[in-house]
This record gives structure tokens, sequence and C-alpha cells, in this order.
């Protein structure tokens, strides 16, 4: 069925419409609704590949770690600093250092919180000395993971179910973006360059079909991270009882949870032991948490739970021991079959079992999706801006439209840029100085839509643009002011996370000037008076090349009419 | 080491199969090229994707070789776009 | 206002009410309708025959894809009538599979 079909229709019906007319409206509406939003969430996911180097570039005064420490010297450390920090906890937990993390973070359980404090706390510690880690107080690139999912200054579970939704717009938008491009594979690797609307269109195309493995896998593998929340349908009504609750738990989650202490006090036995039967089973840098309940009592419990690299999944798989005596109680590496699908869904939309190559992957290809939605917004004013009649005073949708766009793309790169800015710049003994880094990303977000409503539309872009270039170039500048790891003395000593991270800065400094300079030369097109326009000699072609450009055009006019006609 | 084996075989598959759509022969070569060698190096293609794969499984097991594929072909999908467009952008502006 | 002028305007308000109304009616099976026959397909999977766990989290992954096919399928139809029709159609026979699910009688 064509979008050419008409059948025949009572007088004063509309005529049928093809699926791929009716398709491409889906795909066009469940993308712009969602689409500033679902931006942000793919940028942010994007970054968060390299959450971990984020981070040690925001903690600059721990040193660069040369070696990864050994699990079973660094955990008895630590336990010994927190069963002095918080004698009485029911149950800490530490997150190892490995390659990319040179740091231990830990959190703990707080009893008897005091009022309007949580019930658990958290902090870094060093590795090598056990300590808590002294660097500026800051989130690190933790904050672009939770804002991935969870936004903030919200209620997390509406941001969540927030975050749901506009992942199953996406979803819908994929599904009818390839029924409606139903020549996919033909038309795989045709771009046209420099063409206005049509390489909008191209470019968008391209960066969806080229990642559509990806984007449909991140898209289907981040709604079934949430799922517990958002269909939680089937559990509650197949499990009634605590203890169904509890093996279903088990299945997906080496949460253990605390039991009654027994009010018997007995020391904890060497966690390094246990640490090293952990490491002879799965090797030594398989190690990946270490959970300790009821610390000092005699029903302890010691949980050390396989890490994340190179085990594509997340399913639970950890070794438990008896805390006071070191026995080993309990091996959980199996799960049942639907468990470890959804395990390693899970691990696909992390991607944390990966090298550094398959993390540059991931980030490359995830990139790619957070231009796929860029080039969707921008293409929708890009095209109806041909069909205004007075090009100069839109109607308010579009302008809304437009604006929003140049915030939520160009703005975003800038508030991203504010941050890393802040955690340099903000007094270290500051007060919640954590917070005011994240403040510092909304206010600058928020003064470029301020901005975008204020300039015309294509000034907006082009300054905006602009001066996320200079926001993202101009920090390794600033890090050689304010601290002592400039970028050349990274790279002699062979510090990649910093050389690494430094030269990526620079290098999307240049995409957005890439970007700006595009934008300022491109000319929007009037909907065509067909005349013969002065074409640049280069497309007077031989005629087997014309016959390509009127193959490719034909090829695409059959698809440009259906979202052509598609309404605003 | 590994990575650049699977990327080795994946980039040349993309540029076969790309070589076997009568646009892009039309494109690069200024002629489409007669069926035989066009499904020869369709087939080509193909095989060399797959030979990708079977490299990327043996080096890596299933599935970190399985994923670890993906993200490579998208790779080299990606660049072998991004070539033609350079070429198609030159020969323009030489014309 | 007169008589013609107010049938006029009221034949106005009715056009719009006919062009807004199906729209509105599939936006609403497509967001509502087919979360609830999502909901309704990962019950219905623990007529499954496997652990009561396994089920539940097939079924719950399911529904996703569920969900989108109902999206698109709502909006593919000729008719917002036929859109509500093939969801109703779709949930009998997940009904029939979830109700004693539902209702504690949990199959073996």
């Amino acid at each position: 069925m064509t979008a050419n079909d008409k059948k025949h229709s009572k007088p004063g019906k509309p005529a049928a419409r093809g699926i791929r007319q009716t398709m491409s409206d889906l795909h066009i509406w469940a993308g712009l609704l969602v689409g500033w939003i679902l931006y942000a969430m793919f940028l942010t996911g994007t970054v968060s590949y390299f959450k971990e180097e984020i981070s040690q570039w925001m903690r600059p005064e721990v040193a660069h770690q040369a070696a990864v420490p050994d699990a079973a010297e660094v955990v008895p450390r630590i336990a010994e600093e927190l069963q002095q920090m918080v004698p009485g906890s029911s149950q800490w937990s530490l997150g190892m250092a490995d390659a990319r993390n040179n740091v231990v973070s830990a959190f703990w359980r707080i009893a008897k919180p005091a009022k309007g404090e949580r019930g658990f706390g958290s902090a870094v510690f060093d590795p090598q000395t056990g300590q808590k880690v002294s660097s500026r107080e800051t989130v690190g690139g933790e904050f672009f993971y939770r804002f991935h999912f969870q936004f903030h200054y919200m209620p997390v579970l509406w941001a969540r179910w927030l975050a749901s939704f506009c992942a199953m717009f996406m979803l819908v938008a994929i599904v009818s973006g390839v029924i409606t491009h139903k020549k996919i594979f033909v038309d795989f690797f045709t771009f046209r360059w420099g063409k206005g609307q049509r390489s909008w269109l191209d470019a968008h195309n391209a960066l969806s079909v080229f990642g559509l493995p990806f984007h449909a896998m991140i898209t289907y593998t981040g709604l079934v991270t949430l799922m517990a929340m958002t269909m939680p349908w089937a559990s509650s009504a197949a499990f009634k009882t605590q203890a169904e609750r509890q093996a279903m738990q088990s299945e997906i989650s080496a949460f253990v949870p605390a039991g009654k202490p027994s009010g018997q006090a007995v020391p904890l036995a060497p966690l390094g032991d246990m640490v090293r039967q952990a490491q002879q089973r799965w090797g030594a840098d398989r190690i990946g948490r270490v959970t300790v309940n009821n610390a000092g009592d005699a029903s302890a419990r010691v949980i050390v739970t396989y890490g994340d690299f190179e085990r594509v999944s997340i399913s639970p798989k950890y070794m438990l021991f008896e805390g006071s005596t070191g026995k080993l109680l309990e091996v959980k590496d199996q799960v049942g079959a639907a468990a470890e699908t959804r395990g390693v869904l899970y691990a696909l939309h992390l991607g944390r079992f990966g090298d550094t190559t398959v993390r540059w992957l991931y980030f490359l290809t995830s990139l790619a999706g957070t231009a796929m939605v860029g080039t969707g917004l921008v293409m929708w004013t890009v095209k109806r801006r041909t069909k205004l009649p007075h090009p100069d005073k839109p109607y308010f949708g579009f302008w809304l439209v437009e604006r929003l766009n140049i915030a939520a793309i160009a703005g975003l790169s800038i508030g991203m840029a504010a941050m890393l800015w802040a955690n340099r710049l903000l007094p270290l003994g500051m007060e919640k100085r954590s917070d005011w880094e994240i403040h510092w990303f909304f206010i600058l977000w928020g003064a470029s839509l301020v901005w975008a409503m204020l300039r015309p539309a294509k000034r907006a872009w082009v300054e905006l643009l602009w001066a996320g270039c200079a926001a993202l170039a101009l920090l390794p500048v600033v890090n050689v002011l304010t601290t002592d790891r400039p970028l050349w003395r990274s790279a002699i000593d062979g510090d990649w996370v910093f050389t690494g991270l430094e030269l990526t800065l620079l290098a999307l400094a240049a995409l957005h000037a890439w970007l700006a300079v595009r934008t300022w030369r491109h000319q929007p097109k009037r909907k065509p008076q067909r005349q013969a326009a002065p074409r640049p000699a280069a497309n007077s072609p031989a005629p087997a090349a014309r016959d390509v450009d009127s193959g490719a055009t034909a090829a695409s006019a059959a698809m440009a009419p259906d979202l052509q006609e598609a309404r605003p | 080491m590994n990575h650049l084996a699977i990327q080795l075989v994946s980039l040349p598959a993309f540029a076969l199969l790309a070589l076997a759509m009568d646009r892009h022969q039309l494109d690069l070569l200024g002629r489409e090229l007669p069926p035989g060698p066009t499904r020869g190096l369709r087939m080509a293609g193909w095989l060399a994707l797959l030979a990708s794969l079977a490299i990327a499984v043996g080096l890596k097991g299933w599935s970190l070789g399985l994923v670890t594929w993906c993200g490579h072909i998208s790779l080299s999908a990606a660049i072998v776009l991004l070539t033609m467009v350079a070429w198609e952008r030159r020969k323009s502006v030489k014309k | 206002m007169t008589s013609p002028a107010l049938s006029g305007a009221l034949r106005a308000a009715l056009t719009k009410a006919c062009q807004v109304g199906p729209l509105l009616s599939r936006i609403v099976a497509a967001i509502g309708g087919g979360y609830a026959l999502a909901a309704v397909a990962s019950v219905a999977a623990l007529a499954l025959p496997m652990d009561k766990p396994q089920a539940v989290l097939a079924g719950t992954m399911a529904s996703f894809l569920v969900y989108t096919g109902a999206v698109v399928w709502v909006f593919a139809v000729r008719s917002a009538t036929r859109a509500w029709l093939g969801l109703l159609l779709a949930a009998i026979p997940l009904l029939l599979a979830a109700w004693p699910v539902w209702n504690g009688v949990t199959p073996a």
C-alpha cells in the first residue's frame, strides 16, 4: 500500500490514507511531543558511558591511579574506617575501585536518621589509604547519569515515570519510522549533502538507520530498567506473601537485606580472606562490590558481588559469607531464563561490561542517536518554514517549537559545560557546593532558553552554538588555571582519563563550531517556484550522473510527499 | 588488537555491500556493473560481514562478541557512508 | 443571535468535533488502551507453564512490545472504532488467561 493509494470515498469524506502516511504522522508527533526531553535524556545518557572518567576529572585532588589496587587489600582498609565512622550501622557497602574508578564509593544505612535527613549516608574513599577522600565536594559524572532517568528538582518516582513515558514514545517513533521508511535498506547509504530540507531528512535517516540496532535496543532496554515501577501488575498479581516477593527479588537483585542483629557482639572475620576466596573463584579484577550486614554482630553477613567487567548481564552473582567466621554459606551465580534475559537486557543498556573500545563504540553510536533526535526536531521547523506565509511572523506553535529546539539542543551543551566550569571555579569550602554545581547547569540552560526567545531564531542558533563551542574549548584552559593538572602534564604522565576527557571536550567544541558555521551559511528555502536556480556547475552532469540524481530524487520523492502532507 | 581485527573485516564488508548497489556504482564508477559482478560483490560483502561476526565471537565469546560486533558494524556503516558523502562532495566541487 | 447564525456556529462546532473527536479517541486508545492491554498481557503470561518469577519477568518484558504494537495498530487502522475494537478483541483471550491469576487461583 503506498501513500498514493486512494480508496473510493463517499463525497465529503476524506480519502483513506495509506499506512506509510499515517505512520509518518505518528512518527512526527511521537517524536515532536517528547523530543526535547528525549534529546536531553540521550545526551546525558551518552556522556554517562564515561561518567567515572568525568567524576575523576571533577575530583582533581585525587591522583591518577597508575594501577588498579587489589580489592583484597582495599576492602579491609576501608572497612576499618567505616566501622569507626558508623559503628552501629546495619549495612554498609563498598563499590570497588577499578580501571576506570580511582575511588571507592561507599554507602551505609543510618538507623535513626535525624529529622529531615535521609536514612543512608555515602562517601568516597581513597583505596590506597582507606581514608575519606578529601577533594572538592561534587557529585561528578553521576549527576548526568541520574539526570538521564530521573532528572532533577522533582520527586524521583514522577521523574522516572516521565522518562519511561518518553521512552515509550521513542519506541513508537522508531517502529513508525521504520514502517514509514519502507525502503530502509535500499536507501541505507543515500545521503545528499547541502540540499536544504533534503539533506536534513537524509541526515536524520542516516543517523537513524545505521544506528538502528542500537537505538531500538537502548530504548527497549531502557524501558526494561524501569519496568518494575511502570508494569508492576504481573508481580503484584503473582506474589502475595513476603517470602514469594523475596524469592522474586533474589532473581533480579544481589541485594541481601540485613537480618535482625542477634545482639551478641562478635568481631568481623578478616574481610581480605573472603575477598581472596572470591578472587580465586572469579579472577583478581572481577570483584565489584562488598557489602557487610550487621558488622560486629554474631549474625553478620558479607556479600562479595561479581564486577561488571566483561559480563553481559547484571543478574545477581555473589558469594555469601558468615561475617563472624568467614565461612562460605552460599554461592549464587544462576538465575532462571527470563531473569537472565532481563539481566542481559539491563546490562546492554548500562554498557558497563565493555572495555574502552566498546565503551567508545557505545558513546559514538549514542551520540549519533542524540543527533538523530536533534535533526528530527530541527527538520520539523525547516520543513514547515517553507510553508509559512510570513516567515518572519510564524504562528505561535512554530515559534515555540523553534525556540525550544534551540534551547534544548544548543542550550544543553552550554548547561553541561557550565557544570564543569562550576566544578573548577566554585570555592572549595563552599556550603552545598555539589548542589551548586548542579544549579549552575540549570541556570545556564535556562539562560539559553531566555536568549533563544529574545533573539531572532537563526542568530540564536549561531550565537548559542558558538557559546557552547567556547564553553567546551575553554574548559582545559580553566583547568590549567585552577588545578595543577594541565593537559600536557596529563599526557606526559600517561593519564589517559584527564587527557582523553579534555581532548574529547576539544573535539566536541570543534563539532559545535562546525554546526555554528553551517547554520550561519544555511539559507532557508522558499517553497520552490521551480525556476532554473543557479545551481553550481557541479550538477550539470554527465548523463549517467543525471540518472543517479533523478533516480535518487524519485526514490526520495516517494517519501517526501508523505512527510510534506503531515499536519503541522 | 582484537577490535582492530573485527573492524578491518567489517569495514570492507560494508564497502562491498555499498558497491553492490546500482546507485553507488553509478556514483563511484560512472556506470552500472553487469549483474554477475554485482552479485559477486554482494556475496563477498555478506561473507565478509559474517566473517567479522565469527572473529568477534571467536575472540570474545558469544555474548560479548555479539555486542562488540554490533558496535563495530555500526561504526563501519557510518565510515562507509561518510566516505561516500565526502567523495560526492569532492566530485561536485571539482566539476 | 439570530437563528441561522446560531445553527451556523453550532454546525461549525460540530464539524470541528467530528474532525477532532476520532483523533482524540485514538490518542486515548493508544496511550490508555494500549497500556491496559499491555498490563493484561503481562498478567496473562502467568498462565504460561513456567516458574512464577520467570513468568512475571517474561510477561512484563513482553508487555512493552504489546504496548508498541497496540499504538501502531490504533493509528494504522482506518477508523477510531476499529482501533478500539481491535484492542478489545486482543484483550479477550488475555483477560481469560489472566482472570484466574487475579482471583488467586494460581495455575500449576
